[in-house]
């Protein structure tokens, strides 16, 4: 069985002093990307965020369970009889989409659920824990159904590379005599750190190209049956790959400019373009290709 | 309720789930309520033992953290186990804390990653979940779905949990039981492992794993990283969140017992998530008098650890089957209460798991 995208949304944040929170973007991708769909959030059976720069880097709950709220997604008294909203967090970094995706696809495969949202964004941290998250503060959200026969996205494979795992870090650190705010000294203060290595891009450029023919390979496609190539981090990622695989660049589709750095919810982007621009409704085999921390690469394939 | 029970399926009877073995990590210091509530800054006055039934914790020292507790619990699960690392095919982490040498709390890349790393599961498909104390239970829920429609035939779940730094972060502010940071004060360290595969055909499993999120709750506890020291601190509406758990859990218990045929009288053990003695026994008399029966046993271990967050069940689990508790047949409910509200139940019919932790059947 396939999973069809059913809708989908991206919202930008403003740049200056006081950025939107993470918690914001998503909701408002969400609430955009339900009213596209014309569902209501009582619909919405799984709701999984993959965002990771959450506001103040809240840990518990789940950044899902705040959205859901605040959607609207089935408040009430607890509902009964398979209905009812299940939310939580995954964390894979800018693979985090693919891999809910993926877990999304096996509820709605196997019938416990008949729609299921994906959320990510990511924003400074606010507030005065507020460090420079080096990313777009962007936020996207996309649904999920079944369709009966085998198109959509059908196929889910992820590969790990460790001995990159150093070229892409990011962390909350507790740091010695830091101080908050001009006159108030303190004993420390917890900062976000983001650290990524100028090759980064590159070596995920070679993972990819090992983990993309082992796929088409296993699914009985050559690079030729590519018509479309999805790709987050674009250009540089998915041109370098094209290249290295033998996807002609014509077939390329990046995220629109200001959204083409944007960290978890960047394959949003890119498949916002693709959708919105009726490449993707054209194609037949789309390759959606994300590159991670890790380095973690993500694959899916939507067939036509 | 998202659920998925033994027998039901898109295609008919999907194989079940279940749990082949277990792992436990717990940290070797350990430190009492009483020792705890003499580090308090300010006089108290609060008798946390009394309050919760949690005579001590254990807690990290010497370079632990929530790695190597994962870690540790992952070798443990392995050494009980039929499978190498090798067979493992999906690997989730499903801790709240992330910690990593002096509380560097890792976002990037996922703690799954490290930890396949180490255990020898370099081809497992790994990713982390976040999911507050429901995380384990989470882990569990979905690997039952790779499991039952045949995508994968065995996985693992681990959670490395090194959070009684929150303690010592609270013990700095809290100053009467009325204090959001009082919960704080409950949490001990442990790391849990559990490898889930596909039962052979006709043996038990997992009856029904499910789960709701009963949102209108979901600001009622919440953690941060601290403001005061390093890791984290939580501040939690206790009564609120208890009180949103006895109200709303029994008519997904009644869910789930009714997916998966039983009646709540033919739960030999309950294992709900451990926050207090007495909140633990508070629940099980108002689900008693809500659904007109009990399990004939519900099990409480925060005496000795207090509060591990995700782990809880599993820690209950494991301690539970090496003493010899449980037997083949008994049905055991997994109850998981998060902040969400996450509300999730993992029915399931012991195997001979417990022959593997050196008790006959």
């Amino acid at each position: 069985m396939g999973t069809l995208l059913d809708s989908i949304a991206m919202v930008h944040g403003r740049r200056g002093p006081h950025p939107p929170l993470a918690l914001k973007l998503a909701d408002g991708a969400a609430r955009d990307c339900l009213q596209r769909a014309g569902r209501k959030a009582t619909e919405i059976d799984l709701l999984v965020n993959a965002g990771l720069y959450r506001d103040r880097g809240i840990s518990e709950p789940a950044l899902a369970a705040l959205i859901q709220e605040d959607i609207g997604a089935n408040l009430g008294d607890p509902p009964t009889g398979g209905h009812g909203t299940f939310s939580f967090d995954v964390d894979n970094g800018e693979c985090g989409v693919l891999t809910a995706m993926h877990l999304a696809h096996g509820f709605l495969d196997s019938g416990s659920a008949e729609l299921a949202m994906v959320v990510a964004s990511d924003s400074d941290s606010g507030g005065p824990l507020r460090s420079k998250v080096p990313v777009p503060q962007a936020g996207g959200a996309l649904l999920l159904r079944r369709d009966g026969a085998s198109t959509g996205f059908t196929k889910f494979a992820f590969s790990t590379f460790p001995e990159f795992a150093g070229l892409y870090e990011s962390y909350w650190e507790w740091q010695e005599g830091r101080r908050r705010g001009l006159l108030r000294r303190r004993e420390g203060l917890n900062v976000l750190v983001v650290k990524e290595d100028p090759e980064f891009v590159a070596r995920s450029v070679d993972c990819a190209a090992t983990a993309v023919d082992r796929f088409l390979e296993d699914a009985g496609l050559a690079a030729g049956d590519v018509d479309l190539l999805i790709a987050n981090r674009f250009p540089e990622f998915p041109e370098g790959l094209a290249e290295r695989t033998g996807i002609s660049k014509e077939r390329l589709v990046g995220a629109d400019e200001g959204l083409r750095n944007a960290h978890t919810a960047g394959v949003i982007a890119a498949l916002d373009a693709a959708a919105s621009s009726g490449r993707l409704a054209a194609a037949r085999n789309a390759l959606v290709v994300c590159a991670a921390a890790g380095i973690t690469i993500g694959i899916a394939l939507y067939r036509r | 309720m998202v659920s998925e029970a033994s027998g039901d399926g898109a295609s008919g009877a999907a194989p079940s789930a279940r749990f082949e073995s277990l792992g436990l990590k717990v940290p070797g210091k350990r430190l009492s309520s009483e020792e705890l509530m003499a580090s308090t800054k300010h006089k108290t006055r609060i008798e946390l033992e009394r309050l919760t039934g949690i005579h001590e914790r254990h807690i990290v020292s010497g370079g632990e953290d929530s790695l190597k507790l994962a870690i540790g619990a992952a070798q443990d699960c392995l050494e009980h186990s039929r499978h190498s690392a090798a067979d493992i095919e999906m690997l989730i982490s499903c801790s709240i804390s992330k910690y990593t040498r002096h509380y560097q709390h890792r976002l990037e890349p996922p703690l799954s990653l490290y930890i396949k790393e180490e255990i020898g599961a370099p081809q497992a498909l790994n990713f982390d979940v976040s999911n507050a104390c429901a995380g384990m239970a989470t882990g569990v829920f979905l690997l039952n779905n790779f499991i039952r429609r045949g995508e994968i035939k065995r996985g693992m779940v681990v959670s490395g949990e090194d959070i009684s730094q929150l303690g010592v972060n609270a013990a700095k502010q809290v100053r009467t039981v009325l204090s959001k940071q009082l919960a704080s004060l409950t949490l001990g360290d442990a790391g849990a492992a559990v490898m889930v595969e596909a039962a052979p055909e006709g043996a038990p499993g997992i009856d029904i794993a499910g789960f709701t999120t009963l949102a209108k709750h979901s600001r009622l506890c919440l953690a941060y990283p601290s403001m005061i020291g390093p890791g984290a601190s939580m501040y939690t509406n206790s009564r609120g969140i208890q009180s949103a758990a006895i109200a709303d859990a029994p008519y997904l218990i009644r869910e789930a017992l009714e997916q998966s045929g039983l009646e709540y009288g033919e739960i030999d053990y309950s294992i709900p998530h451990q926050t207090s003695a007495r909140a633990i026994r508070k629940a099980r008399k108002a689900f008693a008098e809500r659904l007109g029966d009990s399990p004939k046993e519900t099990i409480i271990n925060v005496e000795e650890f207090g509060n591990t967050s995700s782990t809880t069940h599993f820690v209950a689990l494991y301690r539970n089957l090496k003493d010899g508790r449980f037997a083949k047949g008994d049905r055991i409910m997994l109850l998981a209460l998060a902040s969400g509200l996450e509300i999730g139940v993992i029915i399931f019919t012991m195997d001979d798991l417990v022959e593997r932790y050196g008790h006959a059947a």
